[in-house]
């Protein structure tokens, strides 16, 4: 989906394979059981594969490596492989790899293959351009909206507007006579399994939109038909809500204890004996993921076997909600999983492919089922609104000794699983979350804000919104404490060393904390002065395994209010790096993907009904407004490899909200930025 | 009604109704994927074709009004990717999804055309109507230059 798998997870093999990079060819596989867990999210590619891969990779270069011991009558340790031959130093003899698969497909793999040493390497670390980038410049990859099978029909759904609605009564004759039309079908609302596998309460909410499908041999003519279509609604009666009715309710709860999420040493005294308190409050708004290739799905069902060409984050789960919905075993939905135009979590929810396989089963053809633009921004699963009400004490000295968090969010976990999970599982925050360990007195709260919006996963999950909050108000702190934001956040992370963070939580590594920002200060020039008008701030995250701090630097016109992103600076430690120019461009991705949600993106909703549309009201970052330079400083290490496509979005709203505080002295806290906010 | 153009230095001649718009008269009349759907509204730049030289939005031309023109998609700007903004692309490592490339390339191509040593602010105003959503706006804007042959203005 654009994150460079095709790409890493091929060097890893190839790395023990010994093979010639220049000659690997990269086919993605169809739903197989064979490959184990297909999923490509939650930064996971890499550190999921990382071993499993490279074991792959040695075994069948033991397996070439034995064949042409066998073939020359040597002992194994007098060959080696290298750049697709195995050679004989002593005879200098050598075989290229293609002579000997034969005689290797017939001898059995060994388990525990020996691995390079890292010293060894020869591709791993080392800047590698995509595999897949000739395909995506010349216009012949295929992404799930470029399907074309013989005999599809294009299929486009007019959703009830308020999530949860049903069609009562609609116009069927009179659209099914519009030219290119072949059918018009009510098609039900589907409960789809969890897509990670987990339980899926009966009061999760996980389904689909319910509506009616137009069914045509073209998209011009499907969506033209679409347009003569006249629904009539069986509202939901869930809640009529609005953005404003759901912000009076989560300013309600945290006005009020909530579950106690982490709770060290005893906020109360030591922030009643703080010589100095700050309070603020802080509220993102809901966002749409809006990936650049709009959603859909082609399914075939016939002879109780459905086959789908899927533009999936998650092939297994796809086939499983189909599975559900059609009443059919799940070993007989087959995928093909394409090339997806942006996923960004988007696309680990399966709706479009249950959509597509009941509108197949109506019209008794392939379907392929496309989303308008408008469909996309109104009936998406949205990064969920929120509330946070925060407060610090600062002893003498003007250190942090005190932090209470209290958010309140409709929860993600409740929605997917329903409420039969426990707080933790529901809170949209985590016990790990910053500053934990870097305040000895720390309470974090969590109350579930009720919502009828359907909810879902966006790049960096509830660290998007919480990070901005977190990471701002610590800012907050050190400027009341008088103290640089480097020095207050260095001092309150403590000396380098490792924190075990229990029940399985791995280890925290407070020296590679430091570093990054550390790094990142440099980097940026930090302790420079700049012109009046322009600042710098900070944001961080640990996260995925990864240790990110970003830098960035804005220029504030005093009478326009306008803010110039002139750079950003990041600094990242994501352990052993597989893809140097892969992590520079994640890390590109993730800050402007940051920056759409810090400067321009926001849904709000009247009466159960999302008010946006297309980019015309939904905005995201455009060319012009991108910083003209990320620089991405990447920390060399052989730690364990940690993930990379998330970790750099929730640093950059901090950071660039920061900064503008540093320029203006204004201090902004909610998003998007408003011109109200900055003047 | 039958309508013909030039498309890809070929003549071509389709049969749909006039007020299809380009873009799907490509996609699906011509099963040629390379150009594609965004927003349906010219917001987002990934329909982006030559018409006569111009970069214009497929998804709001209606197909009679090209009648007679010359027509260029991504499919047209070589056999082999070897248009020197495809190889700057490749050298810069610019896709990430991929799906709004070829919208962007054509807009480049574009805008090269009439400026062949753009400024930062030419890019700007050529190419902020193609939206990436992955970001590679960075690794564009260097692209461009090194198609130019200058070097990067900003260090």
């Amino acid at each position: 989906m654009g994150q460079g798998v095709q790409t890493s997870l091929p060097m890893i093999v190839a790395e023990e394979l010994c093979c010639d990079w220049r000659r690997v060819r990269v086919l993605q596989a169809d739903l197989d059981p064979k490959y184990g867990n297909q999923i490509t999210g939650g930064s996971g590619s890499i550190r999921s594969s990382y071993q499993t891969l490279r074991k792959a990779g040695a075994a069948a270069r033991e397996l070439l490596i034995s064949s042409a011991c066998s073939q020359w009558a040597v002992p194994g340790t007098e060959c080696r492989a290298e750049n697709g031959f195995v050679l004989h130093a002593a005879t200098q003899r050598k075989i290229p790899f293609e002579q000997l698969l034969d005689a290797a497909s017939k001898l059995t793999a060994p388990v525990d293959p020996p691995l390079k040493s890292l010293a060894d390497f020869t591709l791993l670390g080392k800047p590698t351009r995509r595999t897949d980038a000739p395909a995506k410049v010349n216009g012949s990859a295929k992404f799930g909206i470029d399907t074309h099978v013989p005999g599809m029909l294009i299929a486009t759904m007019e959703r009830c507007p308020a999530y949860g609605g049903t069609p009562r009564s609609f116009n069927a004759d009179e659209v099914k006579s519009l030219p290119g039309v072949r059918g018009v079908f009510e098609i039900p609302a589907a409960h789809m399994t969890h897509q990670f596998g987990e339980k899926s309460g009966p009061d999760s909410r996980n389904y689909t939109c319910s509506g009616v499908a137009v069914v045509a041999d073209s998209t011009w003519a499907a969506m033209q038909a679409r347009k003569r279509l006249k629904v009539e609604w069986n509202e939901p009666a869930a809640i009529r809500e609005s953005t404003d009715t759901l912000r009076q309710h989560m300013i309600e709860l945290v006005a009020k204890p909530g579950s106690v999420i982490r709770n060290d040493g005893d906020f109360d005294t030591a922030h009643a004996r703080a010589a100095k308190t700050i309070e603020a409050t802080y509220e993102v708004p809901f966002l749409a993921h809006a990936p650049m290739e709009p959603v859909n799905c082609t399914a075939h069902f016939q002879d109780g076997e459905c086959e789908l060409w899927a533009p999936t984050q998650i092939p297994d789960a796809a086939a499983a909600s189909v599975a559900q919905a059609l009443a059919i075993p799940k070993e007989r939905v087959k995928v093909h999983v394409t090339f997806i135009g942006g996923g960004f979590g988007r696309r680990l929810i399966q709706d479009y492919a249950v959509e597509a396989a009941l509108i197949s089963r109506a019209a008794n053809a392939p379907v392929k089922v496309v989303w308008t633009r408008e469909d996309d921004i109104r009936h998406d699963f949205y990064r969920p609104a929120a509330y946070h009400s925060l407060s610090a004490g600062l002893d003498a000295k003007g250190n942090l000794i005190s932090w209470k968090h209290r958010a309140a969010s409709p929860s993600i976990g409740i929605f997917y699983s329903g409420t039969g999970i426990s707080a933790g599982e529901a809170a949209g925050v985590d016990s790990l979350d910053f500053p934990a360990l870097s305040v000895p007195n720390l309470r974090l709260e969590f109350a579930v804000a009720e919502t009828g919006m359907p909810l879902g996963y966006w790049r960096s999950v509830d660290d998007s919104g919480n990070q901005f909050v977190r990471s701002c108000f610590f800012d907050e702190a050190a400027h009341a404490a008088g103290r640089d934001p480097v020095e207050f956040l260095l001092a309150a992370l403590g000396p380098a060393r490792k924190i075990d963070l229990g029940q399985g939580n791995g280890t925290i590594d407070m020296g590679r904390r430091r570093a990054v920002v550390e790094l990142a200060a440099e980097k940026s020039a930090w302790k420079s002065a700049l012109p009046p008008g322009k600042g710098r701030g900070l944001g961080v995250m640990y996260g995925w395994g990864t240790y990110v701090a970003q830098i960035a630097e804005v220029t504030c016109d005093p009478k326009s209010g306008a803010v110039h992103l002139d750079r950003v600076v990041c600094a990242i430690d994501c352990g052993f790096c597989v893809n140097p120019l892969g992590v520079e461009a994640q890390m590109q991705s993730a800050v402007n993907f940051g920056l759409a949600q810090t400067l321009k993106s926001e849904i709000t909703v009247s009466e159960g009904r999302v008010n946006q549309a297309n980019f015309n009201d939904y905005e995201v970052l455009r060319m012009n407004e991108a910083p003209p330079i990320i620089e991405v400083h990447i920390i060399k290490n052989n730690e364990r490899p940690g993930g990379v496509g998330e970790p750099g979005v929730p640093p950059t709203a901090p950071a660039v909200v920061n900064a503008i505080f540093a320029a203006t002295g204004k201090r902004i806290r909610r998003l998007p930025i408003r011109a109200a906010d900055r003047a | 009604m039958a309508i013909s153009f030039t498309l890809n230095g070929k003549a071509q001649t389709v049969d749909v109704s006039p007020d299809m718009p380009l873009l799907w008269v490509l996609r699906d009349t011509l099963n040629m994927t390379g150009t594609k759907f965004g927003c349906g509204m010219a917001l987002c730049g990934a329909c982006t074709v030559h018409i006569n030289g111009e970069a214009t939005r497929s998804c709001i031309t209606p197909i009679s009004s090209v009648s007679g023109k010359k027509i260029m998609t991504i499919e047209g700007l070589s056999a082999d990717g070897s248009h020197p903004v495809q190889k700057a692309w490749i050298e810069e490592d610019v896709p990430q999804c991929g799906y709004c490339q070829s919208g962007q390339i054509m807009s480049a191509v574009a805008l090269l055309s009439k400026k062949p040593k753009p400024t930062d602010a030419d890019i700007d105003d050529a190419m902020s109507g193609n939206i990436c959503r992955c970001g590679t706006y960075q690794r564009i804007r260097k692209a461009i230059h090194r198609a130019a042959g200058s070097p990067a203005q900003k260090a």
